[in-house]
């Protein structure tokens, strides 16, 4: 069965600036699906793309085998979105812009199933939606959003930092929500600079940067494309000793206690001659999503494409 | 730190100040040169005014007649509009200064800074009286450059400026009560609207002193910032003690308001945001509901605008008729500028229906302008991506404008037909003559969505130049004096003149299939671009 998002080569300009410059992405069934970048990375413009509401410059891209540009409509039927920037109807009540959202979706807004996890989730997040949505606060307005979204099933969820601006009890909310879509089979997109966010929910990650995926793969293929750390005590240990130790990297020494870094894939090779040295008070960490994105984003340069929104 | 918030506003503001003083130059500009060379003589203008002491659908959207020297026509015939539009930039200016910035949390960045609770606003009243002095030394100016004396031309000129000044006063009030920065407007520029009928309705029903053509407005002028303009006289009484009315509203407006600034939050308003429903309505779910639903409240107001100015030309034709028929000279002379031929009924008939028809198109430009409104706001991305088309979201809009725009004809045609007689046009000719602007209305939906579609940063800009050219052109144009061949371009001159000689039906037809044709090719040439949201 083909991917549920698939692209290739795809690329974006607005005049002079590169958004996307040759991006593939590729986005399973059944997958949480972290997009992570940081601010321009053109995040938002491939989720335009995927909506329909920006035409690639270039490139193949296809949702469900079809054309998000051509069958946008169509397709939508079977997607919910969170965009990244909430905005509301400012007359209507946080209830009506829900309703509306998920009838234009194509679901029954009188159907049982559809109010009760409507209620569930109106519960669950705490949210009055009697309000006008211009007397919403930023983290309602995203409420809003994720009600409208998650209230009626969809096969593919698009979503922009979908807890920006949430408190961290709403946002383990939406982390059981996630779940909960996982379990049944769906399939989620989900932009992010939040990392701890990423690393606990997705299943695959693709990072971004400069309008190309610069990696992709699960959290454990990537973590062997970086180095495990190490940490003893010193206890006495020469320096010649110390500069044995077989494939050790960034070694420093540091208030009694000797810390290096080893390619996640020799790990195995230098235990023997740890043991040998009698170290104490071993930590072994593995590389955190942190030093993965730091690895790519450590030294941003310039002249990175401003993110259309 | 106010010095620095002026300066801020100032800087960000220095090219609308200048396109409006330049615009209200042009204007003041044009009528005094229409003046000048049309009713050249002591005679002429004595006849132009005798006609319009007898007409009051004239007055009403006139003056007061003061006189019969270049001056009094110009009083007459410019300063209740131009001091309108005055006052139209001073509640905008206003309102974007004030509630406009608070709602979109500048005010909160600004009020976390060093800068006093209430200096913003002492930088916005500032700006506000600038704009003041420059409308009046612009409209000043376009007096003198005719060669009017200059004592009467900076009375003109400060009329319709302090008439300005009241309302930036009545915005800044109106601003500290609503949360929303489009109420505030709705607010103020109804206000304005208002004013300008209620000094008409005291022109209207006039006292009229035949001996010198002068005429005394009934006391309800007085309740208006444009009936205090009109009463400094300018060339004629040269009054100055009315100007103090404005002041003193402004005055008045401003103290209040500052005083409930400061006691209340800031975003908060006087007039606490009233609960929504929990749920959606049934009326409300898709997309022609949601259209329906933003455009409500000023599709409401056009329309009681479209069917009040029909009501009032069915029920004026009579009187006027008469009034004409004994006023005799110069009225065939009025006529051939107001109406274009025929029995003077009929040309009155023609008038009443053609700007019936121009108000009705500002539903259509504003309804088109709505589409990009939308997806300024992101209002169109949220739709769109969902299961609903483009084409969907787009037509259900146009629809709504269209249909608006058709209800409040409809609805003015019975009206004035009901209440004209047969001695002044008939049922059946006001109701038809209304009714056939729909073409001309229609053309405006689909020239400014074809606009949207291809230019959307441009869609509110040429949308609102095309339909005041098509007015100045269409209304105007033979007043003012231009050439011929201008108001061939607005569409309200192809609609067939159901009340005069010979309506050609051919134009009307056209101009229908014409707009059917435009807003389709806006509706493919939409599909054929990114959404692009933010201004």
């Amino acid at each position: 069965m083909a991917a549920v998002i698939e692209a290739h080569g795809l690329t974006k300009h607005f005049g002079r600036v590169h958004a996307l410059d040759g991006l593939d992405l590729v986005v399973e069934q059944g997958e949480v699906h972290g997009y992570l970048g940081p601010n321009g990375a053109g995040k938002s413009t491939t989720i335009r793309i995927l909506l329909g509401l920006a035409r690639a410059t270039g490139g193949r891209v296809s949702v469900f085998g079809q054309d998000p540009w051509r069958d946008a409509s169509a397709l939508h039927r079977r997607i919910a979105t969170i965009p990244g920037d909430v905005a509301l109807w400012p007359n209507l009540s946080g209830g009506e812009t829900i309703d509306l959202l998920v009838h234009l979706r194509g679901g029954d807004t009188k159907a049982k199933a559809y109010t009760d996890a409507r209620a569930r989730l109106i519960e669950e997040f705490q949210f009055d939606p009697t309000k006008k949505a211009r007397s919403y606060s930023k983290g309602n307005r995203q409420k809003v959003a994720l009600i409208a979204a998650l209230a009626h099933p969809a096969e593919l969820y698009v979503f922009d930092e979908p807890t920006s601006g949430l408190d961290p009890l709403m946002e383990s909310v939406f982390t059981r929500q996630i779940g909960r879509i996982a379990e049944a089979g769906g399939t989620v997109l989900l932009s992010s600079h939040i990392l701890s966010e990423v690393e606990k929910l997705c299943t695959r990650i693709s990072i971004l940067r400069g309008g190309k995926v610069v990696e992709s793969g699960t959290l454990t293929e990537l973590r062997h494309l970086t180095r495990t750390s190490f940490s003893f005590e010193r206890d006495g240990l020469t320096d010649a000793q110390l500069a044995g130790i077989p494939g050790a990297h960034d070694l420093v020494l540091d208030e009694g206690r000797v810390s290096f870094t080893v390619d996640s894939d020799q790990v195995a090779g230098i235990l023997p001659s740890l043991g040998a040295l009698g170290v104490a008070g071993l930590q072994v960490a593995p590389p955190s999503l942190e030093e993965l994105f730091l690895r790519h984003y450590g030294d941003v340069v310039d002249g990175t494409p401003v993110e259309a929104s | 730190m106010y010095g620095r918030l002026l300066r801020f506003r100032l800087r960000r503001d220095r090219v609308q100040l200048l396109v409006w003083g330049l615009v209200l130059f042009l204007m003041t500009y044009t009528v005094g040169t229409e003046v000048r060379t049309s009713w050249g003589t002591a005679a002429e203008r004595a006849s132009m005014v005798k006609v319009m002491t007898v007409t009051p659908a004239i007055l009403l959207f006139r003056g007061t007649p003061q006189g019969t020297s270049e001056g009094d026509l110009m009083a007459l015939l410019g300063m209740s509009f131009i001091a309108l539009l005055v006052m139209f930039q001073l509640v905008f200016l206003v309102t974007r200064h004030t509630r406009a910035e608070e709602q979109t949390g500048q005010t909160e960045t600004i009020a976390s800074t060093v800068a006093g609770r209430l200096a913003p606003s002492y930088a916005v009243l500032t700006l506000a009286l600038i704009a003041t002095v420059i409308a009046w030394v612009a409209i000043t100016l376009g007096c003198l450059a005719n060669g009017l004396p200059a004592g009467g031309s900076a009375l003109f000129g400060a009329g319709a400026a302090f008439a300005g000044l009241s309302f930036a006063g009545v915005t800044f009030l109106l601003a500290q009560l609503f949360p929303a920065s489009r109420t505030v407007n709705g607010w103020a520029v109804t206000l304005a609207v208002v004013s300008y009928f209620v000094r008409g309705i005291g022109d209207a029903g006039s006292t009229i002193h035949t001996e010198n053509l002068t005429a005394t407005p009934l006391w309800i002028t007085w309740l208006s910032p444009i009936g205090w303009a009109q009463a400094t006289r300018p060339w004629a009484l040269n009054r100055v003690w009315p100007l103090a009315l404005g002041t003193l509203l402004f005055a008045v407006c401003t103290v209040v308001a500052l005083a409930i600034q400061d006691r209340r939050d800031v975003g908060a308003g006087v007039m606490a945001e009233r609960k929504g429903r929990p749920a959606a309505p049934g009326s409300l779910l898709g997309t022609v509901g949601l259209a329906l639903r933003l455009e409500r409240g000023s599709l409401i107001a056009w329309i009681i605008a479209v069917i009040a100015t029909a009501m009032l030309m069915g029920s004026l034709a009579g009187s006027v008729v008469d009034q004409l028929a004994s006023a005799g000279g110069g009225a065939a002379a009025m006529i051939e500028h107001f109406g274009g031929g025929g029995p003077i009924v009929m040309a009155f008939v023609n008038i009443g229906a053609v700007f019936s028809g121009m108000l009705a198109s500002a539903i259509c430009v504003q309804g088109a302008i709505r589409l990009r409104q939308e997806e300024i706001a992101q209002g169109a991305d949220a739709v769109l991506s969902t299961a609903a088309s483009r084409a969907k979201w787009m037509l259900s809009f146009l629809l709504v404008a269209a249909v608006g725009s058709i209800v409040s004809l409809v609805l003015g045609g019975l009206v004035a037909g009901v209440l004209s007689t047969s001695a002044s046009g008939g049922f059946h000719t006001w109701f038809w003559a209304i009714v056939w602007q729909i073409p001309a209305v229609l053309m405006f939906l689909g020239v400014v969505a074809v606009v949207f579609a291809v230019l959307p940063r441009a869609t509110a800009g040429v949308g609102w130049a095309v339909f005041g050219l098509s007015i100045l052109f269409g209304m105007f144009g033979p007043l003012l004096g231009m050439p011929a061949w201008t108001s061939k371009l607005t569409p309200f001159m192809h609609v067939p003149a159901i009340a005069l000689p010979h309506p050609q039906f051919t134009g009307g037809w056209v101009m229908v299939g014409i707009s059917v044709v435009l807003v389709a090719a806006s509706v493919l040439l939409f599909r054929l671009r990114d959404t692009k949201p933010g201004a």
